[in-house]
């Protein structure tokens, strides 16, 4: 029989697609975390008012984070986040008082890092209330990752808005025109296509490959790579100065110089 | 935990029909895999001889409630085919490949796959899921169609997209019964036996399956279903060869048709293998510098600036997006 390690009353909440906001269902629920049959932990939400499980997720340890939603308005609002993965579930806390929210979540927290953690709280579903250890604290290692997973939901993981994005700029729109009215410099561009192409080079296929989501995810890539400005070294192989791979504008800059003087590798 | 502790060498492949059939092609198996866009008889006819089902959605384990209504089979801990656990993240595609070639009766297959299968016989799923990831050339035919990095953004502490925890669950038959195979789970679970008459085992694990995916709130899931089937090329070949020589032109016409399906369906497959081994980077600044030299690139740069402005406005109006990681 499985076995319950802690249960809190919970509500779920959900995203509205079109607003992106995350919205609280006034549903009466549970978060209850348990030893499944199976050996692994399980983190479930059960409806009060059906009693019925609704949602059972089988957790790895140290894979997944409950985490406060900082942007909420009601500020009672968590999401469980996955390091494994983009999946988010939301909940919000129904306990009469919030006086407890911080220890619910720093005991759920403690056992999805290791669900051997010792807690100082059982379950109401149980009706055992014994508090015998000590409210666990975070370790280093986690309260960085808590911080990394709050700077990622604030929005943005760059250090300053970017200016532009190579996507924005290689786009199939941006690069017909090129292929229809300078068709003279296609031919020089053949060489960077995949060597194994089960089509001989042509303008087709290099429309081909432009639309298709390996190119545009290589671009996002390298995009992302050159806003680090740490690509001084890849650049220099493309015959462009070691200031070439410090920004997506410098990059840029750097390339219709190149054209201007005419001495890239490709023509010479 | 990072990435790399945790996908062992295993990188990021997409779970596409092309990738499936470029592995098995690589096991030496004389299988394919189709995407599989509706359960309903005359799809899955055309598709025959089936061996599996795989269905893969995003990472939502099952609902209690799935687990313990009559319909969802009982755990068979003396399953006595071919079960491995899921112990790395990117490997779990081609496990759940594995798991479904190990209990395919008769099935040729390349020497490396047929010794790793003798090797883990009567070892337990645990010991057998580390064995199969700790095979080197498995690992490489499994990394061998996923994007070269020429920019190693491990160095540069670039935030790291794990794989989009797709699952993978195995449906097919075996002994009489159809099974479902899931990596993640300690032991493969019998949906009990099927009828031999009819459509056979896919009847039960069509029903099966869309039991499982009404136990989610509509849009809740996110899955595909893929076939793995017989190559059906050497069979059309031959069904040609005879019907030509037997004269029957109608016949001819329609598996003239089908070959020229499938023969664009592999072309398409090649073509986008092709470029998931690439890295285009030199072609992304290949074009660049040709929009520089054909004079576009200014125009393009003040049009992608103003979309980034529009862009980041847009995020500021929503009250900051939180998906945008």
């Amino acid at each position: 029989m499985s076995e319950y390690l802690l249960a809190f009353k919970a509500g779920r909440a959900f995203r509205n697609e079109g607003t992106n906001r995350v919205e609280p269902s006034a549903t009466k629920g549970a978060i209850i975390l348990t030893n499944g049959d199976d050996g692994l932990l399980h983190f479930i939400w059960k409806n009060r008012s059906t009693n019925q499980i609704e949602e059972d997720l089988i957790l790895f340890p140290t894979d997944a984070s409950f985490v406060k939603v900082s942007q909420a308005t009601s500020g009672r609002v968590y999401v469980l986040k996955f390091s494994s993965s983009n999946q988010r579930h939301f909940f919000w806390l129904q306990d009469a008082s919030d006086e407890r929210d911080a220890k619910f979540v720093e005991n759920l927290n403690g056992l999805l890092q290791d669900p051997e953690h010792t807690l100082d709280w059982s379950s109401d579903a149980s009706s055992a209330q014994a508090s015998t250890s000590q409210v666990p604290q975070a370790t280093p290692e986690q309260l960085a990752q808590i911080q990394r997973i709050v700077q990622s939901m604030s929005g943005s993981t760059q250090p300053s808005a970017p200016e532009l994005s190579l996507t924005d700029i290689l786009t199939p729109d941006n690069l017909r025109p090129l292929f229809t009215s300078r068709p003279e410099l296609i031919p020089a561009l053949f060489p960077h296509l995949p060597p194994d192409l089960p089509l001989p080079p042509s303008t087709e296929v290099l429309e081909r490959v432009i639309h298709s989501p390996q190119f545009r995810a290589s671009v996002a890539s390298f995009d992302q790579a050159l806003r680090t400005g740490l690509l001084g070294g890849l650049v220099r192989g493309l015959g462009l100065p070691e200031e070439a791979g410090t920004s997506v504008e410098a990059f840029l800059r750097a390339i219709q110089e190149q054209a201007d003087r005419g001495d890239s590798m490709e023509t010479d | 935990m990072s990435s790399a502790e945790e996908s062992g060498g295993w990188q990021l492949t997409e779970s596409d029909p092309g990738v499936f059939t470029e592995l098995l092609r690589r096991l030496g198996v004389p299988l394919i895999v189709d995407d599989l866009y509706s359960l309903d008889s005359e799809s899955l006819a055309l598709l025959q001889p089936l061996h599996a089902l795989i269905f893969l959605f995003k990472w939502i384990p099952e609902s209690a409630s799935d687990s313990s209504s009559a319909s969802s089979g009982a755990p068979d801990p003396e399953f006595p085919g071919f079960f491995a656990h899921q112990v790395v993240n990117n490997a779990c595609a081609t496990l759940a490949v594995l798991n479904a070639l190990g209990n395919i009766p008769s099935l040729a297959s390349g020497p490396e796959l047929a010794e790793l299968n003798s090797f883990t016989t009567g070892m337990d799923p645990q010991t057998r899921g580390l064995v199969i990831t700790s095979a080197d050339w498995l690992r490489e035919a499994h990394n061998a169609l996923s994007p070269p990095s020429a920019i190693s953004l491990d160095e540069l502490g670039l935030p790291k997209k794990s794989e989009d925890a797709y699952h993978f669950v195995v449906y097919l038959p075996f002994m009489g019964s159809v099974y479902e195979l899931d990596g993640l789970k300690q032991h493969p679970v019998n949906h009990g036996p099927y009828p031999e008459a009819g459509e056979g085992w896919l009847q039960r694990a069509r029903q099966v399956i869309e039991a499982r995916i009404a136990t989610y709130p509509p849009g809740a899931l996110e899955f595909s279903l893929l076939a793995l089937r017989d190559d059906p090329l050497p069979a059309l070949q031959a069904q040609l060869t005879q019907l030509q020589s037997a004269g029957l032109d109608s016949e001819v016409a329609e598996i003239v048709a089908r070959l020229a399906n499938e023969n664009s369906k592999r072309e398409r497959w090649a073509f986008e293998n092709s470029l998931r081994r690439h890295n285009h980077t030199g072609l992304a600044y290949g074009l660049l510098l040709a929009l520089a030299k054909a004079g576009m690139l200014g125009k393009a740069k003040d049009e992608a600036k103003q979309v980034m402005k529009t862009r980041l406005e847009k995020r500021r109006e929503r009250g900051e997006d939180m998906e945008e990681d």
